[in-house]
């Protein structure tokens, strides 16, 4: 029982049990409210229907933009990959962006079709980057056989023709550029190679128009060829004697009497004969109407010689002319001591501008060639024999 | 004391949120840097393997922020995001660096090859020089002198590709030039032990 100072009246008793039944009751319904409701949502989340993130798509897409980096894509295609690249990463952060919203309102769809589209376009850049390699390869393997053709052609046009060196060097060029090609290739650097392959083609084209340059000078210059020779046949016949004529392109010396074609004998000639002797030392057989001018059956360093009258008035008046031209050198000699001479039949130009025979055939000519027998040497002869 | 109870639980809720609700945005920033950096180092030419480990884990990491930006604040959390990123930015300094290794090899050895070069380059030219000479040797003279030029004429390429980064081009070539200066050596050689037994 309460005590004196705390006497209460009846009626506030009872206004006090009705408030605190009051307040029991409503927490009640508040805790079966919220138990309702989280029982609710637990069915909700167990029994509705939702959707699994495209992991599966998004491993693909990874897998496929892997394989066409390997390929190469990146080198070859590479627009193409970086929008592969683009729609991997835009499909995977739309994935993970469902992946954070409450489960039933999830929806994969578009993150799936982007990863899809990106696998897709990953093998897209694969494939192209192939066929861009098939591509390249043929290409520079196809430009390597037409050079390599082409220089095959130009190597026997060289090799039937006077040393050219001038045209050699381009030939050692645009070969060296074959051989670089062959080796970048074999490191798949396509682009490389065929840019190599170009440059040899420039080195090719180069050697070509040195040997037009060539063949010009010759067609200038036949017609005069032409005449000496007739000019010596002619001699040949009418004095009944023995004339010697040189064909340094066809490396043949010709030993006729009046008129006549009596032996032919195989030459070599200056190791630079493509052209008219110019100045001493520079290896070419001078071409011109000459004589021979003493005959040495003994002493020299070639088995047997017939020295002839190199240089004659034409070649002095010439030699002037190229230094005043400044063709040659101011410092320059114009050389001497031109013969025919064994220590021949080596097969190839070798002798500083002399003309060499085999020693048998030197034996031969020597018994019917004197001092002032006619020697003349054409670089081309179309006429004779 | 049920609001009491109340009270206590909204405060250690927000509490909770304000901790882990906050987006790595200086980490984000930080990889993201990383990343650009081992692209300017060519990672993805010379450590292709390393440059893309990084960029896989540094999309993990935008799709673990994405995911956590979707979700309920209470319920968000970017401590996954925060370690991937982490990683993502030591994964992308590991590749510039191993990028940068691979080059200062190739460097090296391409700068090896033109130093092995020179050297039979110049046995070349040394060789030449000491060649047999005489009548009969000038036309050989010539052409070995062409060889010698078109191998010096690949190597002043091998050159410039090296400065230009072109290291796979000039190795071929340097690797024909040399081949070019040994035969050379090997011809003049042979030139020379011809006209000692003849």
């Amino acid at each position: 029982m309460r005590g004196s100072s705390e006497r209460t009246t009846p009626a506030v008793d009872f206004v006090c049990i009705g408030q605190e039944v009051s307040l029991s009751l409503k927490f009640r319904f508040l805790l079966v409210a919220v138990l309702i409701v989280i029982l609710f949502s637990v069915l909700v989340f167990l029994f509705l229907p939702c959707q699994h993130p495209p992991v599966a798509s998004l491993e693909n897409a990874k897998l496929a933009l892997k394989q066409a980096a390997k390929t190469g894509a990146l080198r070859y295609k590479k627009q193409f990959y970086r929008s592969a690249e683009k729609l991997m990463r835009d499909g995977w952060m739309e994935m993970a962006h469902q992946n954070g919203r409450l489960a039933p309102f999830r929806n994969y769809e578009v993150a799936d079709s982007i990863l899809k589209l990106a696998a897709e376009t990953a093998h897209e850049a694969d494939r192209e980057a192939r066929e861009r390699i098939r591509y390249l390869d043929s290409l520079a393997q196809s430009e390597r056989a037409d050079l390599q053709n082409e220089l095959l052609l130009c190597r026997e046009a060289l090799d039937g023709s006077l040393a050219n060196f001038k045209a050699e060097h381009y030939w050692t060029s645009a070969d060296l550029s074959l051989q670089v090609s062959e080796l970048l290739i074999t490191k798949g650097e396509y682009e490389e190679a065929c840019q190599t392959v170009a440059k040899g083609r420039e080195s090719l084209h180069r050697l070509i128009e040195i040997l037009a340059e060539y063949a010009n000078d010759e067609a200038q210059k036949i017609n005069v060829w032409r005449r000496w020779v007739q000019e010596t046949l002619t001699e040949s016949r009418t004095k009944g004697t023995y004339v010697v004529i040189v064909d340094k392109s066809a490396h043949k010396t010709y030993l006729i009497r009046a008129g006549n074609l009596v032996h032919t004998y195989d030459c070599e000639v200056g190791y630079n004969s493509v052209h008219q002797k110019l100045f001493a030392g520079d290896g070419a057989t001078p071409e011109g109407k000459y004589q021979i001018s003493a005959v040495k059956p003994h002493g020299s360093k070639y088995y047997k010689a017939l020295l002839i009258n190199y240089p004659n008035a034409l070649d002095k008046k010439r030699f002037q002319e190229n230094k005043k031209r400044g063709i040659i050198s101011l410092r320059a000699r114009i050389g001497g001591l031109i013969e025919i001479h064994g220590e021949g039949g080596r097969n190839e130009d070798w002798t500083d501008g002399c003309i060499a025979l085999t020693n048998s055939e030197m034996d031969h000519i020597m018994q019917y060639v004197t001092v002032g027998t006619p020697v003349t040497i054409v670089r081309r002869s179309d006429l004779w024999p | 004391m049920f609001k009491r109870i109340t009270i206590a639980f909204i405060a250690f809720a927000l509490l909770a949120f304000v901790s882990c609700a906050k987006a790595p945005e200086q980490e984000m920033q930080k990889a993201n840097t990383s990343i650009e950096a081992a692209r300017t180092a060519e990672a993805e030419d010379y450590a292709p393997d390393a440059y893309g480990i990084a960029m896989d884990t540094l999309n993990a990491a935008n799709a673990a922020k994405t995911e956590a930006d979707g979700k309920f604040a209470l319920f968000r959390s970017y401590s996954k995001a925060k370690e991937m990123f982490v990683r993502a930015e030591a994964l992308a300094n590991e590749a510039a660096s191993a990028a940068q290794a691979e080059k200062e090899r190739v460097k090296a050895e391409v700068e090896g090859l033109l130093t092995q070069a020179k050297a039979v380059l110049d046995s070349a030219d040394a060789a030449l020089k000491k060649a047999p000479k005489g009548k009969g040797s000038k036309a050989d003279i010539e052409l070995i002198k062409g060889d010698l030029d078109a191998a010096n004429a690949s190597y002043t390429d091998a050159q410039n590709d090296f400065t230009a980064g072109k290291y796979k081009s000039a190795k071929a070539k340097l690797e024909a030039a040399m081949q070019k200066a040994q035969a050379v050596i090997t011809e003049i050689e042979q030139a020379k032990a011809k006209k000692a037994g003849k």
